[in-house]
């Protein structure tokens, strides 16, 4: 199987989440573009597993992708607390509102 | 009894001892002070009788020397103080504390009442310090120590009554004058030191000197140069012509003052240095020339002064003048003994004078002898003793001013034979001087006590503090003559008392043997081994020390002779009170020059005080304030100026610019940097892409 198609999609996710995280205000859409580069990341795990390591009985690279799921659905849960606190506080979640760490 | 005079350092610093006391206590005191002077300065005569007595029946003895090193400069030279006991030193001792003692005594009725009595005795006993320091010092430094000692006491009694301006001025003057003599004194002695220094590291001590002179170990330049200078100081000092204008001015000071400093002790100081350093002396025909000739016409023209005096004390001074001349001339004919030994019955007889003449000024109230006449009745006591210091004065036979000057004119005499005119020069106007000595003392003496009164006050007669020194003066002014005269024994009398080991009886003088000796036609190497004993074959070499004297009736005649001339030629004048014109001041062109004083005091003001005051002194002046200050004051100015320019450029330009400008650069990048710090995640997400990107491109360019 030509590894072009899942690689050529993993740069697309990667990119999309690229863009997302630095042009979008919304919180949960940068959180959500995160979880698009993570995304594009297990795909390469599993790609490159199948292209290099074809033989390899652990599996490593599907395992590894597993691992970044659970953690990945760990980090929606601590991100998403943090959007709904910032909007208890400021009835907002635009990134550019949460600037308390400037000069 | 030997150890007495080891101990001859206390009789020194007793009266340094009262004079400290007097001034700290004396005020206090009953006696205001004087009871501790007196009773010092009577230990002290105590002490001194004691040395002279030791020193006098064992003579001629070995000098006893006794020195610590006092270094304070260090270097390679020692510094002593120490004290050298002799014959000379105890002849010199035991003249300076009889009549300071005597004058301490004196003082205290005479002074009574005075404005600063406890000052008075102070300074008394002080200058009796100074005098006794620099007699018995055995290093020359400290005998200039001494010298200068007693020349700030001589200034201070002079002007002792300083509310009168004239009185400063007589201070001012002694003070200048002998300063310039001293200037001499200075470089002569280190003159002197410095032919010593490659033979000892005790240059300045005496006693090396004298035998280092005799031995003939110091060059011709050292000698003649050094004694010069020396000399220079005892003109000043002890008032030799021209030098000799401070001394009758010296009589403004108090009566006693006179007596004790201005008469028989500091002026001698000269005369006594010129016998302390009598074999260097010795070794030069110019220096022994040069000291006769000064000599011979002080002792002259000094007396002629005399003559036209008003003032019985002026007299006195003139007289004193002449005196010291008589000594220097001494010195200067090779009369050692004679020289000292007319110093010590001039110390007795003119202290006498004095105080005899302070006793009737203390009667009558003026100076003047024109204004006195008839005391002989009023004041028998003073009468008398006055008499006999005249007498002594004049050197009328027997008296102890007629051995001892009858001394110097044999000294002459030999010296005449020798070959020198110098000793012809001391005899004949030695005796021609006599006569002036006679006639103006005789002329006081008529005015004095002869006639009618012709003061306003009735004179009475002094108390007992001052008849009683006047009395033991008296005495000594006759006795003290015998101790070198034709009934002294071959041992001990005055001349072994002050002979040393180096003018022992064979020395003779180094030119005077060469002399004899060339004369006999022996030149060459021969002329020091065989000239004694070539000369002995003639007369013999003359001798330092003479013998005891003989009678020389051809001089008694003449002597005799003079002095019944004089008197009678006094008692024609004044026998019968003051006559309508003074015959001593009608001597027409003579006492117009007698009266200018030679002119040496219009001459010294005219073309001495008066350029350096108006000249010197403002050139001084303006050197000081303007030339110096301005340099100073210059310097200063522009210390201030590098100081405020260094201030505002390098301080407040350079430096703080330096630190400030660092400040503010800080700031004002900072403030442009905090920019950077946005608080905005995406745009830091961003930066961290954009440098991701950029480092990956880099790195596949590198590969």
């Amino acid at each position: 199987m030509s590894p072009v198609g899942p690689l050529l999609l993993a740069t697309f996710l990667f990119c999309a989440g690229v863009y997302g995280i630095i042009a979008r205000r919304n919180a949960v859409l940068v959180l959500l573009s995160v979880e698009l580069m993570l995304n594009a990341v297990n795909i390469n795990l599993v790609t490159f597993q199948n292209l290099i390591f074809p033989d390899d009985p652990a599996v490593t690279g599907q395992m590894f992708a597993l691992f970044i799921i659970g953690v990945a659905a760990a980090e929606v849960g601590v991100g998403l607390a943090i959007v709904f606190n910032m909007f208890r506080n400021r009835a907002s979640v635009d990134v550019d509102d949460a600037d308390l760490m400037r000069w | 009894m030997d150890v007495l005079l080891d101990y001859a350092w206390v009789v020194v610093a007793l009266p340094l001892l009262s004079s400290a006391l007097i001034t700290a206590f004396g005020k206090r005191l009953p006696g205001k002070g004087s009871e501790l002077g007196i009773a010092s300065l009577a230990i002290s005569w105590l002490l001194a009788v004691g040395i002279a007595w030791e020193t006098f029946v064992n003579s001629p003895i070995e000098p006893v020397e006794r020195a610590i090193d006092w270094s304070p400069l260090g270097g390679g030279f020692v510094l002593e103080l120490g004290i050298l006991v002799d014959g000379l030193t105890a002849v010199m001792m035991l003249l300076v504390t009889t009549v300071s003692f005597m004058v301490h005594v004196y003082s205290r009725e005479y002074m009574h009442g005075e404005v600063r009595f406890t000052y008075f005795f102070a300074m008394l006993s002080l200058f009796t310090f100074s005098m006794l320091l620099l007699v018995v010092s055995n290093n020359l430094l400290q005998a200039v120590i001494g010298w200068e000692l007693v020349g700030l006491c001589s200034y201070l009694l002079i002007g002792f009554y300083w509310e009168d301006k004239s009185n400063q001025d007589a201070g001012n003057k002694a003070f200048m004058t002998t300063k310039f003599g001293d200037v001499g004194l200075i470089v002569g002695v280190i003159v002197l030191s410095a032919g010593m220094f490659s033979m000892t590291d005790t240059p300045f001590n005496i006693l090396e000197i004298n035998e280092a002179a005799a031995a003939g170990q110091l060059g011709t330049t050292t000698v003649v140069l050094g004694m010069l200078l020396i000399f220079l100081g005892c003109i000043s000092k002890s008032g030799q012509m021209p030098l000799h204008v401070w001394l009758p001015d010296a009589m403004a000071g108090p009566t006693p003052v006179s007596a004790l400093i201005h008469a028989a002790t500091m002026v001698t100081a000269g005369v006594f240095l010129l016998a302390r350093l009598f074999p260097v002396v010795a070794q030069s025909q110019a220096v022994m020339t040069t000291i006769a000739i000064f000599g011979v016409i002080t002792l002259f023209f000094g007396g002629l002064l005399a003559l036209v005096q008003d003032d019985l004390k002026k007299i006195l001074a003139y007289s004193t003048i002449s005196q010291l001349g008589y000594m220097v001339a001494a010195i200067g004919v090779g009369g050692y003994t004679a020289s000292i030994f007319h110093l010590f019955t001039h110390g007795f007889f003119k202290a006498l004078l004095f105080l005899a003449a302070g006793s009737l000024i203390h009667a009558v109230h003026t100076n003047n002898i024109s204004e006195m006449g008839g005391l002989a009745r009023a004041m028998p006591h003073t009468f008398w003793t006055f008499i006999v210091g005249s007498l002594a004065l004049a050197g009328f036979p027997l008296t102890a001013g007629f051995f001892s000057k009858d001394e110097i004119l044999i000294a002459g005499d030999i010296w005449a034979d020798a070959g020198f005119f110098t000793g012809s020069l001391v005899y004949w106007i030695g005796l021609a001087a006599a006569f002036v000595t006679t006639f103006y003392m005789a002329r006081a003496c008529f005015l004095i006590f002869a006639g009618e009164h012709r003061g306003h006050h009735t004179p009475h007669e002094s108390g007992k503090l001052i008849l009683a020194p006047l009395m033991v003066l008296a005495v000594l002014s006759v006795a003290s003559g015998y101790l070198l005269s034709p009934f002294s024994p071959e041992q001990p009398n005055f001349e072994t008392w002050t002979a040393t080991p180096i003018l022992d009886a064979e020395a003779s003088y180094p030119f005077v043997l060469e002399a004899e000796a060339s004369a006999l036609g022996v030149i060459g190497d021969g002329v020091q081994a065989s000239g004694p004993v070539l000369a002995a074959e003639k007369e013999g070499p003359v001798k330092v020390l003479h013998g005891v004297p003989t009678w020389h009736p051809d001089l008694l005649a003449m002597v005799l002779v003079l002095f019944s001339a004089a008197v009678f030629l006094a008692y024609r004048f004044y026998g019968k009170g003051l006559p309508e014109k003074d015959p001593t001041l009608s001597m027409g062109r003579f006492t117009d020059i007698l009266v200018a004083k030679y002119g040496f005091d219009d001459f010294g003001y005219r073309y001495i005080v008066v350029p350096v005051r108006d000249k010197l002194s403002a050139a001084a002046s303006y050197s000081s304030n303007v030339l110096i200050d301005g340099v100073v004051a210059g310097v200063g100015r522009a210390t201030k100026n590098v100081a405020t320019t260094t201030y505002r450029v390098v301080d407040q330009q350079m430096i703080d610019g330096g630190i400030n400008g660092a400040a503010f650069s800080a700031a004002w990048w900072s403030e442009k940097l905090k920019r950077i710090q946005s608080g905005d995640v995406q745009k830091y997400a961003g930066v961290l892409v954009a440098g991701t990107i950029v480092l990956v491109l880099a790195f596949a360019a590198v590969r």
